[in-house]
This record gives structure tokens, C-alpha cells and sequence, in this order.
């Protein structure tokens, strides 16, 4: 079920502003109440996919270690299309929890 | 342990030496981050609990694979209309500088010429046809997550850009056909530079297509042995 949100996940997970791979995992952890325990390595197809569809864009930084960090940030698009996701999310998320509601208000007796 | 791990995923993008040496160092600094943060003592422990934590490299080469493809077939459908617009333009400038300097075709070359222009324009409406084509395949589809979806996708993208880089070559080599019958017979003047420079346009075009399809074949070929070697 997650798989198929990744994209919307990461791109929420950037929200925040910029990040790198790590700091992106560490947001959706925290963020899910730690519900969401993804192989670590799947974010980065995600992160590379939405850079390419120019959802995000990303440079080069130099971390505290000393070691070179890629740093992801959402672009105008990006942060368009979250908008657009939420809203789709939110009708979803009613349209589903009103089927739900209805289906045990119908189970109970009368 | 990280950097061998880190190797040999960058290893399984060889295909891309730009992208492989990018994932290995972004794998290398979030591995060395996760050890950092990692609680226990061991270092070692901590490096393997955080390659697990990371997954599967075949997988996860994969998947990147995937995106890597997709951004270079988004290029090529660019590439394509770019390439078949720059072709066009060359055309027309020909056309019309033999206008501008009433250039008419030999008599006994009339007829052959004529069989030669209707080959020209339906081989360039064909490409016309399938770089549009091409290219509103690619750019009207979000990029697939996985090899397999994205491998079926490339082939048929692949199918479209043969068909509009076969007649770009053929429109091409009825273009140069066509400027030699022009060009035969008359002594060599300065009026042959723009036949002469529209037509290594046209060539120069068309050889940039062909090198980026190519391009795109060779890397798909490379990424479908990640498939391979995950089935075996």
C-alpha cells in the first residue's frame, strides 16, 4: 500500500524544505509515528524519479563529516502537485471513511 | 563493508557512469550516517544492521535504472522534435534560396526529381509523425518505478523513434539526392554554400538522433542484464 504513495510521501517528507536521503527517511519515520518501515534504499529511485519528472531539484553540499551530500528541495511544480495530491488525498480519505462508517452502520442491528 | 556495498551497487548502474557515481556517493553518506546514529557499539554491527536496513542492491539498482531510463527517453522525445524541426528549417532555407536565385533542375532531370520529392516528403511526414508521436508517448506518461514497466515502455518508445529516425534518414539521403541533381552540371560558386551548409545540417541532425537512440538501446540492453541476473 505504501509503495504506491512513495512518491506523494517523499515530496510531503520535503514539505519542510530541503533535505538529503537520509533526512527525508528520518521525516517520514518520525512524521508516520514511525508506522512506516521502508527498505531505506527505496527512497532514492523516488528522489531521482521526481527530480527527473522536475518535481524536485537537487545540488551538491559538503556535510559536517566532510562528505559530499546530495540535498533535494521541491520545486514550484513539486510543491504543486503536493498541493494537488493533498486534495485528491482528502476527498479519498472521506469518500473511504464514509463507505467504511456506512458499512458498519448497516451491520448493527436494528 | 559500506564502501564495498556502495561499489557494488554503483557496479549494477555501469551503464550510466554519471548516475553510478552519484548513487554511490550519496549510498556511502547515508550509510555512514545511519552507523552514526546507530546506538550500539560495534561499529561493524552497526554497518551491517545499516546495509540491511538500506536493502536489496539489485532492487534497489533497478528501480534506479528505471528513473535513469526515463529521464533520458523524456531528452530523445525533445530531441526528436528539435532535431526534425532543425531538419525542416534546412529544407525550407534550401528551397528557398533556389527560389531567390531562380536555380531551376536540368530538363532530363525532371522527372526523376519529381519521384525523388514525393519520397522526400512522405518519408519527413512519416518521421514527423512518429517523433510527435514519441514524444507525446513519453512526456504524457508519469516515469514507471520498475525496470519491467519501464523496459515495456522503452521498447515501444524505441519502435516510434525508428520509425521517425528511418524517415528522417531516408528524407535525408532523398534531400542530398536531390541537392546533387541541383548542384550537377553547374561550375563550382559560391551559391552552392547554402545547398552545401543546409545539407550538412540535415546530416548533422539526422547523426545526432541516430547517436541518442542508440544511445538509449545500449543502456536499455545493459539494464535489462539487472532483470537477468535478479531472475537467476
Amino acid at each position: 500500500m505504501l509503495k504506491g504513495h512513495l512518491d506523494m510521501i517523499v515530496l510531503a517528507a520535503l514539505a519542510a524544505g530541503p533535505a538529503h536521503g537520509y533526512a527525508v527517511i528520518e521525516e517520514i519515520r518520525r512524521r508516520s509515528g514511525e508506522k512506516f518501515e521502508l527498505p531505506e534504499g527505496t527512497v532514492y529511485p523516488a528522489l531521482h524519479r521526481l527530480e527527473a519528472a522536475g518535481l524536485l531539484a537537487s545540488r551538491w553540499t559538503t556535510a559536517d563529516s566532510g562528505r559530499r551530500r546530495r540535498v533535494y528541495s521541491l520545486t514550484r511544480r513539486g510543491e504543486r502537485a503536493l498541493a494537488d495530491q493533498r486534495v485528491v488525498w482528502e476527498q479519498f480519505s472521506i469518500a473511504i471513511g464514509g463507505l467504511l462508517g456506512r458499512a458498519r452502520t448497516g451491520k448493527s442491528p436494528a | 563493508m559500506i564502501s564495498e556495498y556502495a561499489e557494488s551497487l554503483a557496479d549494477k548502474l555501469g551503464f550510466d557512469r554519471l548516475l553510478a557515481r552519484r548513487v554511490r556517493q550519496e549510498v556511502e553518506d547515508h550509510l555512514w550516517e545511519s552507523v552514526a546514529a546507530d546506538p550500539a557499539g560495534d561499529p561493524l554491527e552497526a554497518q551491517r544492521r545499516a546495509i540491511a536496513r538500506f536493502g536489496d542492491p539489485q532492487l534497489i539498482a533497478a528501480q534506479l535504472a528505471a528513473a535513469s531510463l526515463a529521464e533520458r527517453m523524456r531528452k530523445i522525445g525533445v530531441t526528436i522534435v528539435l532535431v526534425i524541426a532543425g531538419i525542416f528549417v534546412a529544407m525550407k532555407m534550401r528551397v528557398a534560396w533556389y527560389e531567390l536565385t531562380q536555380w531551376a533542375l536540368c530538363e532530363n532531370a525532371q522527372e526523376f526529381s519529381e519521384t525523388m520529392g514525393i519520397i522526400d516528403r512522405s518519408a519527413f511526414w512519416l518521421a514527423v509523425a512518429g517523433g510527435i508521436a514519441g514524444w507525446a508517448y513519453i512526456a504524457r506518461r508519469p516515469a514507471a518505478p520498475s525496470l519491467p514497466s519501464c523496459q515495456e515502455r522503452i521498447r515501444r518508445f524505441l519502435l516510434l523513434c525508428a520509425i521517425a529516425t528511418g524517415g528522417l534518414i531516408a528524407a535525408v539521403i532523398s534531400d542530398g539526392v536531390l541537392t546533387a541533381l541541383r548542384l550537377s552540371g553547374w561550375e563550382w560558386s559560391a551559391y552552392f554554400l547554402i545547398p552545401l551548409l543546409t545539407m550538412a545540417i540535415e546530416i548533422a541532425c539526422a547523426a545526432l538522433l541516430v547517436f541518442h537512440v542508440r544511445e538509449v538501446a545500449r543502456r536499455m540492453a545493459r539494464a535489462a542484464q539487472l532483470l537477468k541476473s535478479e531472475a537467476a
